[in-house]
């Protein structure tokens, strides 16, 4: 009989719904102006009321668009943690009544595992052990991971994201928020050794992001007392140096803990991974290194349901479920299953 | 209003210390300053001195972070940064979390003026010179400070 799990990913902006089918991930749908207009509705923004809203039109498109019936669901999967506790309850409350409802088995899924899972939706995927680099607006960390549901966080953040950091530098080049993707479009056409700033060098394999945004700051403030046009004149450079330096700070710790570790295989989560500058600079130590470097698709790196489903899939093979009771957690590590 | 000046970051604890002093009577605490003034600093200074456990770390994208000190007790920490409308912040139940008389420390308070309660705290951070700051704490009541 064929397996098919319903997920649902609602941690902080983006609702999400997907069907795994046999370990196949069938769709992988996003609220977005397109499914709401099938019900007459608009995308409200960054709300935990738009998840209400979106819940059930993005639902109903993934079982639509899977070609199957309620009835043939197996099981139904759900963020439980970590992300904003009204977002997530939001998602955790409708799993729980659905699978009531038609009689389903319940599975708990933590974000940031599923995030590292995501590489197992399509080739090429990583070979155990590997180690993950997970890189977003609201995380930075390192994970050794030995197996699908065996995993470690070996390094992280002490203060910001590297993904705010992209965004907080941008911002105070004047570019719009979340400006990292602006921020990657001009530093293509820069001098990445045009300014210096400063590689934070935190202990072990932790990352300190928060350096780098005051840095950019005096550089500015000083730069513009001597020319007034210094940000317009030098924009593309000044970008190119900043992405320069974030990408030095995540590379030195990721060579680290390869070292450390004696691992070869190492993957890349979350959307920063959708960074032109560092993709080239993985590519450019891959070959030289010998590493083998997995990035998924755009579309699996950000917040997405086919990374929870997929997740789901694994935690079903090994009948891993939670009981109807459970709450959602802000916080929830890796690597603890309760 | 009290003012103290942070002559360097290796004072950063003395200054928490100074802060916890005058505001622990109030659970709401809001820290205004430019970005790049150090409010993320200042409060893992200030929960480092309250006895969190947990990593103290930016909530711009998350909106808010919840710690823990040993003996369980939980703290919130906010940044509106990235809100853009009065509703979101409504909607996030952040009144919920003001109310609990948790302690709540907020970054970018001006994002949502009009929910904060009756009485809470304002301590402000200004760039006096590179690595200098001076902080101001004084309790606001509504409509009016001291």
């Amino acid at each position: 009989m064929t397996v098919n799990i319903l997920a649902i990913e609602s941690s902080c902006d983006e609702t999400s719904a997907s069907v795994i089918s046999d370990g196949k991930v069938l769709n992988n749908i996003i609220a977005t102006q397109s499914v709401h207009e099938k019900y007459g509705g608009v995308v409200p923004e960054l709300a935990s009321r738009a998840h209400q809203q979106h819940l059930i039109p993005v639902v109903h498109e993934a079982i639509t668009n899977a070609g199957i019936s309620k009835s043939e669901l197996s099981a139904v999967g759900f963020t439980r943690g970590p992300g904003l506790m009204g977002a997530l309850l939001v998602g955790g409350s409708f799993a729980k009544s659905f699978a009531f409802s038609l009689d389903l088995p319940l599975i708990e899924v933590n974000h940031m595992e599923a995030h590292i899972l995501a590489h197992f939706i399509e080739d090429p995927r990583p070979s155990f052990p590997f180690i993950c680099l997970t890189v977003s607006g609201g995380h930075t960390q390192l994970v050794l991971v030995r197996d699908y549901l065996d995993m470690e966080v070996i390094g992280e953040t002490l203060d910001d994201a590297v993904g705010e950091a992209f965004d907080k530098t941008a911002k105070l080049l004047g570019l719009p928020y979340p400006g990292g993707p602006f921020l990657d479009r001009l530093a293509q056409e820069g001098d990445p050794k045009a300014f210096d700033f400063p590689v934070s060098s935190m202990k072990e394999l932790n990352f300190s992001f928060s350096g780098i945004k005051t840095a950019v700051l005096y550089f500015l403030r000083e730069k513009l007392r001597e020319d007034a046009h210094f940000v317009e004149n030098r924009k593309a450079d000044i970008c190119a140096s900043v992405q320069h330096a974030l990408i030095e700070m995540l590379l030195i710790k990721l060579k680290k803990a390869v070292k450390t570790f004696g691992i070869t295989e190492v993957a890349i989560a979350g959307g920063v991974s959708a960074n032109r500058g560092l993709r080239d600079a993985l590519s450019v130590l891959s070959q030289r290194l010998g590493w083998n470097v997995y990035i998924p698709r755009l579309e699996y790196c950000t917040d997405n349901a086919a990374m929870i489903a997929m997740a789901a899939h694994f935690k079903y093979e090994k009948g891993i479920f939670c009981p109807l009771d459970v709450s959602p957690l802000a916080k929830m590590k890796i690597g603890i299953h309760e | 209003m009290k003012k103290i000046r942070c002559n360097h970051l290796d004072q950063i604890s003395e200054c928490a210390k100074f802060v916890i002093d005058l505001s622990r009577h109030s659970p709401v605490w809001v820290f205004q300053g430019a970005m790049g003034a150090g409010k993320t600093t200042l409060i893992k200074a200030i929960a480092s001195e309250m006895g969190v456990v947990d990593i103290v770390h930016s909530p711009t994208y998350g909106l808010v972070n919840e710690y823990e000190d040993l003996k369980g007790n939980s703290y919130y920490h906010f940044d509106f940064y990235r809100i853009e409308d009065l509703m979101e912040a409504v909607d996030m139940g952040v009144e919920e979390y003001f109310d609990s008389g948790k302690y709540c420390w907020i970054e970018w308070p001006e994002k949502i003026e009009g929910l904060l309660p009756e009485e809470f705290m304002k301590i402000s951070i200004r760039e006096v010179d590179r690595d200098i700051r001076e902080i101001c704490i004084m309790k606001q009541t509504n409509g009016g400070s001291k």
